[in-house]
């Protein structure tokens, strides 16, 4: 199982593919919020969404271990009601992927719904929309390019999520070892043809990322 | 038999800006029927008392009645949300959902189940002269078909009041006449009230059947558009000849002054947001008295 080399790439896909579907709704919700909402903790809230952004990825890796431990302040909250231990599992690597993607999803997003302009929610509200209904009838169908682009990039850097995963996740073979961590472990142990398998996919993914980015760059909405 | 509620009365105070720098707006509004112009420089209140009328500003105080029903009244604490007060609203930019064409613009505040179906979509595309760009994409419209493809909308929904924020500003002279000949017709066979606001005084003399006055943030007057707006007064414009008077044919010619002056309506008067003023002033056939016709 270990040897299988289509392992890490199924895995990178599928975690980062569940990362996505859990940060997705929380970031987009968050670029709405702050592209929008005027509130006394905004400017705090928008360094804490550009932290992991900054960051060594390590020290993202040792605030989630300290926090997510066993002994962490969430982790023994998570063992002693649910019995779930987080640490060395596919969760954690999911856990990780989140963290690091959801500022450049939130930072992606938020300049695409501040773009619409607010005279159009205007009259979807006129027209008898609640402001949920704004959101998705108006809001949404304008910036959708940019949420998109938003969405690919996260993706993207789910995929790619080396430092917090390593501390976090570990890299166990058949279990947690993504594409990026093998990459190290091959290099490591002086496979370059395995770490190069992996080197291409990756980098065939992060151009396509880029090109699916730029066809998504926002359109003119004067309308 | 009771007589009918009036279309709108408002008593309104809205604050706005940071308190070093706060612009405050007193109006007070009455509408039995028919449209009510709301008119004044740039500047004076007049879009924020609209806002206010939609739900879209908060006022600080003052009461809002709709057709006899309390949409805002701060001693009662009634503040019905935007989407719940049936009113009617069309911006001056922006108006159009750029991803719908224009029928689905045209239907976007009917229900789920209706907007295929209902026959005010296409008995209003055929009112306001849409039909045939009934698939059209906003981004193809011209700025005068922008604004017929939101008043559609806006009237779809059947709203109690209709609320235009200078819904002629952005486009053409040629076509502001058409569209307020246009709007004027609807707003009768559809029996729907009206708030205009304009800076533009032919607007409100075409459109207003009552005109309210602001000024620095307040209402000042109110009356009739052909009595508040000077009907008939004269416009004088004096200077130093710069230059001959040159000419542009058909009988039209042009000439440059100095330290012009012009003297006539404030509200003539009043620069636009560019700084510049523009009248228009128009000669009249021999005969006709002065007073008949100068605006």
């Amino acid at each position: 199982m270990t040897d299988d080399p289509t392992f890490p790439i199924v895995l990178s896909l599928r975690l980062a593919a569940i990362s996505l579907v859990l940060v997705a709704p929380v970031g987009v919700a968050l670029a709405f919020v702050q592209a929008r909402r005027r509130y006394p903790l905004r400017g705090l809230v928008d360094a804490l969404i550009l932290l992991p952004l900054v960051l060594p990825p390590s020290v993202v890796g040792f605030v989630l271990v300290v926090l997510f431990g066993r002994h962490g302040p969430l982790g023994s909250v998570l063992e002693s009601l649910f019995g779930v231990r987080l640490v060395f599992t596919q969760a954690a690597a999911v856990l990780a992927s989140c963290v690091v993607a959801m500022p450049l999803l939130v930072k992606t997003a938020q300049p695409a719904i501040e773009a619409v302009p607010r005279e159009l929610e205007n009259v979807g509200r006129s027209l008898g929309l609640s402001p949920l209904g704004v959101f998705f009838r108006v809001t949404l169908p304008c910036a959708w390019r940019g949420v998109a682009a938003a969405l690919v990039l996260a993706f993207a850097r789910a995929v790619g999520e080396f430092g917090a995963t390593l501390m976090f996740a570990g890299n166990i073979p058949g279990r947690t070892n993504t594409m990026p961590l093998e990459i190290f472990a091959a290099y490591q142990a002086g496979d370059d043809a395995r770490a190069l398998v992996y080197v291409v996919v990756l980098s065939v993914l992060s151009g396509v990322v880029v090109l699916v980015a730029a066809r998504l760059s926002p359109k003119d909405l004067t309308a | 038999m009771s007589a009918p509620e009036p279309a709108l009365e408002a008593r309104l105070s809205i604050e706005v800006g940071p308190s070093a720098n706060r612009f405050v707006v007193e109006a007070e509004l009455s509408l039995a029927s028919g449209v009510l112009v709301l008119f004044g420089p740039s500047g004076a209140g007049k879009s924020l008392t609209l806002g206010a009328l939609a739900g879209l500003v908060h006022p600080t105080r003052g009461l809002i009645r709709v057709s006899g029903e309390s949409l805002y009244d701060s001693e009662r604490k009634i503040d019905v949300k935007t989407h719940k007060r049936k009113l009617g609203y069309v911006p001056q930019h922006h108006s159009l959902f750029p991803f719908l064409d224009v029928t689905g613009n045209v239907a976007f505040g009917l229900p789920r189940s209706e907007r295929n179906k209902n026959p005010m979509v296409p008995q209003l595309l055929e009112d306001l002269g849409l039909t045939h760009l009934a698939s059209s994409k906003p981004a193809s419209l011209s700025g005068g078909e922008r604004q017929r493809v939101a008043l559609a909308r806006a009237l779809a929904v059947r709203p109690r009041l209709l609320l235009l924020d200078e819904p002629f500003a952005s486009i053409d002279q040629e076509g502001r006449v058409a569209l307020r000949k246009t709007l004027r017709e609807v707003l009768n066979r559809y029996k729907t009230p009206a708030v205009l606001v304009t800076h533009d005084p032919e607007e409100a003399l075409a459109l207003g059947d009552t005109l309210v006055r602001f000024e620095r943030g307040r209402t000042t007057t109110s009356g009739t558009p052909a009595s508040l707006l000077g009907r008939g007064q004269p416009v004088m414009v004096t200077g130093k000849a710069r230059s001959v008077v040159e000419s542009l044919g058909e009988g039209r010619g042009a000439i440059v002054l100095e330290d012009a002056r012009v003297e006539g309506p404030s509200e003539l008067l009043s620069p636009g947001e560019d700084g510049h003023v523009t009248i228009e002033l128009r000669t009249w056939p021999r005969g006709r008295r002065r007073d008949e016709g100068a605006r």
